[in-house]
This record gives C-alpha cells, sequence and structure tokens, in this order.
C-alpha cells in the first residue's frame, strides 16, 4: 500500500463518494503500477458481497476479486516494461450503462517534455514520464479506469472465461490504451490533436503513397483512415517479430479484370459455409438472377432460386443484400453451382462497411461456396461491369495480419469508425491479437511474443522492458537476469583474461561457468565439465586453444 | 491543472454518476438514438430485449463523455520546464461495449465515439 498523494479530481470524487478515503495498491515490478481505488466502501473494489474463489482468483467478496484481477493485470504490464515514475491508475466500478463493460485511457497528453525523443509531438503521460525520468502531472494520476459493477465478468485469473467476458483480458487492453496504444488526430477531418502529431502517427504508414501519419497533411490522413489493407505499423519491433506471431495466409477479394475495377477489396467473411482459403477460387463473377416474390422483392436480392443458374454453375455469384438472411442467398448461390459467393450492402446499408455474416442456423449446413461481403460501392461496381474475374482466397505467401514485408495492418476499414479505426489492429490478423476491437475468446493473458504483439508497439514507440544487466535480452527472456556481464571471463577471484562473450541467450560464458558448478555433484565433475564445455566453445570458434586453457586451469583451482 | 481543467473533470465525473443513476434520472444526450436490436439482458428474465429509451440514452450518454472529443475544446497548459500538457477530460478513453449473442456467449468492441459504439448495438438517430 501507498500514500496516495492529494488530487483535485481524487477530491471530488471523494465528496461524491460520501467523503471516504479511496486506498491504494501498488504493484511491485520492474515498472511499479498503483491502482488508485476511488470506490466507496460497500462498493465496487469495496463491496463485500461474500464470493467464492475462482480460477486462481482467491478474494472471498466481490469487491476482492475485481481488486485481484485489477492488480494481476497491471502486474502483467508491470513485469514487462520499464520505468522510474510509477504509473497510476485512477479505478473504480460503478454501475455503468446497459452493455457498457468499462473504459480505459490516458488522464493527460504531453509534448515538448524534457528528454523528449520527438519535439512537437504528443506522448501520454504515462510514457511522458517514463521517458522524462520524473513526474511531469505529480499531482495527477495518469490512467482513468472505470468498469461495470453490474456486468458479470470472469474474475478468474487463468484466462478458463467460458462463455463470460474475460476482465483480466479487457484490462490488459484498455490498460494498454492508456499506455500508448491509440492516436489523438481527427478521423473526421484528419488534423491533428490540437496541430501537433502523436508518437503513434509517426509509425503509421500508407503503403499507397508511402507516407507516415506525420508527414500527411489533414487531407491524405483522412484518406488514409479507410485505406483498407494499406495503413501499417512499421515500427521496427513489431515487424521483426510479426513471423513469430502470425500464421501465414492472408485471406484476399482481388478483381482481376476489367482493369477499371481491378484490385483488392474489403470484405466482411461469414460464419457460415467453407473459409476462405478453404479451396482458393478464381472465376468470373456473374450477377445472380432470382424472381421478385413474395421471399424477396428485387431480382437481385437471391432470396429465391436463382433463374440463371446455368450461367452461375462453377463462377462466383453476385448477390445484393436484404430481405433475407445471408445464408439463404449463400444456399441458393450453392445449389446453383457458385464456387464462391459475393454479398455487397444493399441501399440500406449503403454507407456501412462489408458486415460479417451471420447464419442462421437452417441454411448454413447446405452452403458450399465460401462467401464474402463487399461494400454496396464495391457491389455495383462489379455489377455495373462486364467481363468480372475474382480471386477469393489465401495467399500463403502473407502472413494474415500484415502486408508482404511483414508490418502490421492496423485497422482502417471503410467506412471509418471513429477512434476505433487505426487505434487498433486489423481484425484479419491470425493469430487473434489483444489489440484488435474485438476482445476475442481465445486471447491468452500473454502481451508479447509469439502470442502478441502489443508489447512490441509500446516498445516502437518508446517503452523499454526490463533489463536489470543491461545485456539487452528483456528480463523475462534473459536466461540470467543478472548475468556476469565483466568484460573477461573471472572464475572464483581468477582473471583469465578470456573475452566474457555472450551467448545468444541472454547468459554469458561467465554465467555458464557459475551454472555449471551449482550443477556439478563435485570437483571432478565440475572439471570434467568444464572441459567439456570449453572444447565446444573451441570448436565453434568462441575461444582459441589457450584461452581454453587458461578457462580450465583457473576452474580446477575453484574448490 | 487549472480549475477550469478540475471543474471539467468533475463535470465529466458527475455526468457520469448520472450515467449510473437509475432509470428516471436526468441524463444529458447530445444526440437522441434509437434502439434497432434487443440488446439489453433483462434481469428479471434473462431474455435478451430491447433497451427502453432511458437506456438507450444512458449508453449514448456515457460514450459521450468517455470518447473523443473536439481537441479546440480541451485547453492546453505550458509548464515551468517547456512542457506542454493537455488534460484530456476523462475522454479520449477506449468504451467497451458487449452484445450477447444467440447462444449465449457475448461479442465485444473497443471504441471511442458516440457513433460507433451506436453502430455496433444497432442504435440509429432519431430524427423525429
Amino acid at each position: 500500500m501507498t500514500t496516495r498523494r492529494p488530487s483535485p479530481i481524487r477530491l471530488v470524487a471523494l465528496a461524491v463518494a460520501s467523503l471516504l478515503a479511496p486506498t491504494a495498491a501498488a504493484i511491485a515490478g520492474p515498472a511499479q503500477f498503483v491502482i488508485v481505488n476511488i470506490n466507496a466502501p460497500g462498493v465496487g473494489f469495496n463491496d463485500p458481497t461474500p464470493a467464492a474463489p475462482v480460477g486462481g482468483n482467491t478474494g472471498t467478496t466481490l469487491g476482492e476479486q475485481r481488486l485481484i484481477a485489477f492488480s494481476h493485470a497491471a502486474a502483467i504490464w508491470s513485469a514487462r516494461l520499464d520505468s522510474a515514475v510509477p504509473i497510476r491508475i485512477r479505478a473504480q466500478f460503478t454501475p455503468l450503462a446497459a452493455n457498457v463493460l468499462g473504459s480505459a485511457g490516458p488522464i493527460q497528453i504531453f509534448r515538448n517534455f524534457p528528454n523528449a525523443p520527438l519535439t512537437a509531438t504528443w506522448y501520454h503521460v504515462a510514457l511522458a514520464n517514463k521517458l522524462a525520468g520524473v513526474d511531469l502531472a505529480p499531482i495527477d494520476d495518469d490512467i482513468n479506469a472505470n468498469f461495470s459493477s453490474t456486468f458479470n465478468f470472469y474474475l478468474g485469473l487463468d484466462g478458463n472465461h467460458g462463455a463470460l467476458n474475460d476482465l483480466v483480458a479487457v484490462l490488459l487492453h484498455e490498460f494498454a490504451h492508456g499506455l500508448g496504444f491509440s492516436q489523438f488526430a481527427s478521423l473526421g477531418t484528419g488534423a491533428y490533436f490540437a496541430g501537433f502529431p502523436d508518437v503513434y502517427n509517426t509509425n503509421l504508414l500508407d503503403t499507397t503513397v508511402g507516407l507516415h501519419w506525420s508527414q500527411m497533411t489533414n487531407a491524405q490522413r483522412l484518406a488514409s483512415a479507410t485505406n483498407w489493407g494499406r495503413v501499417v505499423w512499421d515500427g521496427s519491433g513489431v515487424t521483426a517479430t510479426a513471423p513469430a506471431v502470425l500464421t501465414l495466409g492472408s485471406p484476399n477479394v482481388e478483381v482481376n479484370t476489367p482493369a477499371s475495377i481491378a484490385g483488392v477489396y474489403q470484405f466482411g467473411t461469414a460464419a457460415f459455409g467453407p473459409a476462405i482459403g478453404n479451396s482458393n477460387v478464381s472465376a468470373s463473377v456473374v450477377a445472380a438472377v432470382d424472381a421478385a416474390d413474395v421471399a424477396g422483392p428485387a431480382t437481385t436480392d437471391g432470396c429465391s432460386p436463382f433463374t440463371n443458374a446455368a450461367a452461375i454453375a462453377g463462377q462466383i455469384a453476385l448477390v445484393e443484400r436484404g430481405t433475407c438472411g445471408f445464408a439463404v442467398k449463400a444456399r441458393n448461390a450453392s445449389t446453383a453451382g457458385a464456387v464462391a459467393v459475393i454479398i455487397y450492402n444493399n441501399s440500406a446499408n449503403a454507407g456501412a462497411a462489408p458486415p460479417g455474416m451471420a447464419g442462421n442456423g437452417v441454411d448454413d449446413a447446405f452452403v458450399t461456396a465460401p462467401t464474402v461481403s463487399v461494400s454496396r460501392v464495391s457491389g455495383l461496381a462489379i455489377a455495373g461491369a462486364s467481363g468480372v474475374t475474382a480471386d477469393i482466397g489465401v495467399d500463403l505467401s502473407i502472413r494474415a495480419g500484415a502486408d508482404a514485408l511483414n508490418r502490421l495492418r492496423v485497422y482502417a476499414p471503410f467506412p471509418v469508425v471513429g477512434g476505433s479505426s487505426i487505434s487498433h489492429y486489423d481484425t484479419i490478423a491470425s493469430r487473434n491479437l489483444l489489440m484488435e476491437p474485438a476482445i476475442n475468446p481465445d486471447l491468452t493473458h500473454n502481451v508479447k511474443a509469439p502470442f502478441d504483439l502489443t508489447w512490441e508497439l509500446l516498445h516502437d514507440i518508446g517503452w523499454t522492458f526490463p533489463d536489470a544487466d543491461g545485456d539487452t535480452f528483456p528480463d523475462d527472456e534473459d536466461c540470467n537476469a543478472h548475468s556476469d556481464v565483466r568484460p573477461t571471463i573471472i572464475i572464483n577471484g581468477i582473471d583469465t583474461g578470456v573475452p566474457n562473450r555472450g551467448l545468444g541467450s541472454g547468459c554469458t560464458m561467465a554465467d555458464t561457468i557459475v551454472s555449471t558448478k551449482a550443477a556439478s555433484g563435485n570437483h571432478g565433475s565440475f572439471v570434467s565439465a568444464i572441459a567439456h564445455l570449453t572444447n565446444e566453445w573451441k570448436d565453434a570458434g568462441l575461444i582459441a586453444g589457450s584461452q581454453k586453457g587458461a578457462i580450465q586451469s583457473a576452474a580446477a583451482k575453484w574448490k | 491543472m487549472t480549475r477550469q481543467r478540475v471543474l471539467a473533470a468533475i463535470a465529466a465525473f458527475a455526468m457520469a454518476i448520472a450515467v449510473a443513476a437509475p432509470v428516471g434520472a436526468a441524463a444529458v444526450a447530445p444526440k437522441k438514438f434509437k434502439a434497432t436490436r434487443a440488446f439489453v439482458v433483462d434481469k428479471q428474465t434473462g431474455v435478451v430485449r430491447m433497451p427502453t429509451p432511458a437506456e438507450v440514452d444512458a449508453v449514448v450518454t456515457t460514450l459521450t463523455v468517455l470518447g473523443q472529443q473536439p481537441s479546440e475544446s480541451l485547453a492546453q497548459t505550458t509548464h515551468d520546464n517547456g512542457a506542454v500538457s493537455v488534460d484530456l477530460a476523462g475522454g479520449f478513453s477506449g468504451v467497451l461495449l458487449a452484445r450477447p449473442n444467440e447462444d449465449g456467449s457475448w461479442e465485444t468492441r473497443c471504441v471511442f465515439t458516440v457513433e460507433e459504439g451506436a453502430a455496433f448495438l444497432g442504435l440509429v438517430e432519431d430524427v423525429q
């Protein structure tokens, strides 16, 4: 527990909360996180309702379990980030509106602070504090977190959340936004926040125009915000690590001819029928025609059996959204022999993004053709052209969620979806990532490779990892977080004069000799093991023969 | 933090408290929305039902308080060390919404604006 600092906002919260004192729980780690509990007694974190321990959460009241889950999420970040300035999360559980689970974000942003890597650039306050080395806003907290006390979260720590929403995963996601995983430029005008870019903008590259968001005009940023598939994160940490996380095989819908409408199209996927790429499809696109009847009033809606089935067979069917379910249309297309189906938005959804398509539990089983959705603009363009051919499948040379150069795609759908656009990874990523717009049920509580790429992005914007011995290996990946990094190998006080090299795992030669000593049952086995080890090092070209002798001689004297 | 910023934060907090208040409490909604799909799980029956107008207003108010705001509405503060800061007045937060699926599972979405939250929950602007 720590002593909390006075804060005007907190005092207001206290006034509303009947002047009852909040508490603060410190999470020990390389970066200290402090959960500032501003709930009044009896509610939120202080709710005394008895609760059975669940999934490793040992709290015996609802309030205790909430605080333990909060602390657990903070501890995950704490272990992986380095800052001399405590990160203070002002937190509460309150009865939010229906279906609002909670929120979190930075309380302030800073630019032109001491030691700022980039001038005239906004940084989230927690990151600015870390880079400055001092608390730039000592009278206030850094992240505001407010979660629903009426929503039934899974409060376990083990990720076995079943059909419930996993609070720890939700917190990891929202804390990441508060730590820097978000941008502030307006997606309605393209204008920077208060005239300046943020550090997130500097790593956003639009591959169509070849410019970063920090290099664009307002109009260019506005256009880029909906440049689906063409806005990528080109920070070196994420790009270098992406192959360890994302699977090969990027789903793709591409029109090949005519040239006037050729290109890669934004699409939505269906929850029924074969997955895209189950077998790649390359065929002509033919508009479906059906009767205008009680099942559907238009001849383009695909709600009745197709009257041009002969033309559809073996081709990609183009169908308009509306009146009947997606699965009905896809079933009719499958019955007509289509090898794939494209459903485009109808006039009622003219401005909407291609939807994700749910099944109806009836027609789903009869759908044999992979089905995708596209926008109305795209659909009308295809319908209005002749000689249209397209590919629907996966590109096995590209990782799902990245471009051909392993740069992560950020979420840039058309139309723009407020702040979610750009401030998340693309939903096309596979495996699912923590910082997609949805909290997918298969997320783990790991925030870095090989499970995730959130930590890597935070590293790209200036966060550093805990590295106690300064050997560039993060402590949680380092085979010895406190390596002997002296320049020469010193064995029990005897300086061998042999350069003490790193062995590529975070351990040095000197570390290995010490660990060999610890693992050896007696002096004889230690000397024997060192002889074997130094022979390997010599064979690998790490040491010369004379150096091998120097190490063995010193080891023989370590009794 | 200036007094104005403190007052703004007070107002934001007060709005959040208002959102938390029972049905019938005053709620401030700059735009009027109406529901087009059921997404509220009824506490008594457990059945997914259409939200009441008051519940729709509460969602919209929450998103308005917590989501993105025009940067022009937020004051910049210059500090002695040359740093410049902006208190975001409780806004610019990621807001996590959920809607129930037919199989009992939940679909979630992290949103930053009223408009995207409304789209996710099937709310449309009520122009009447």
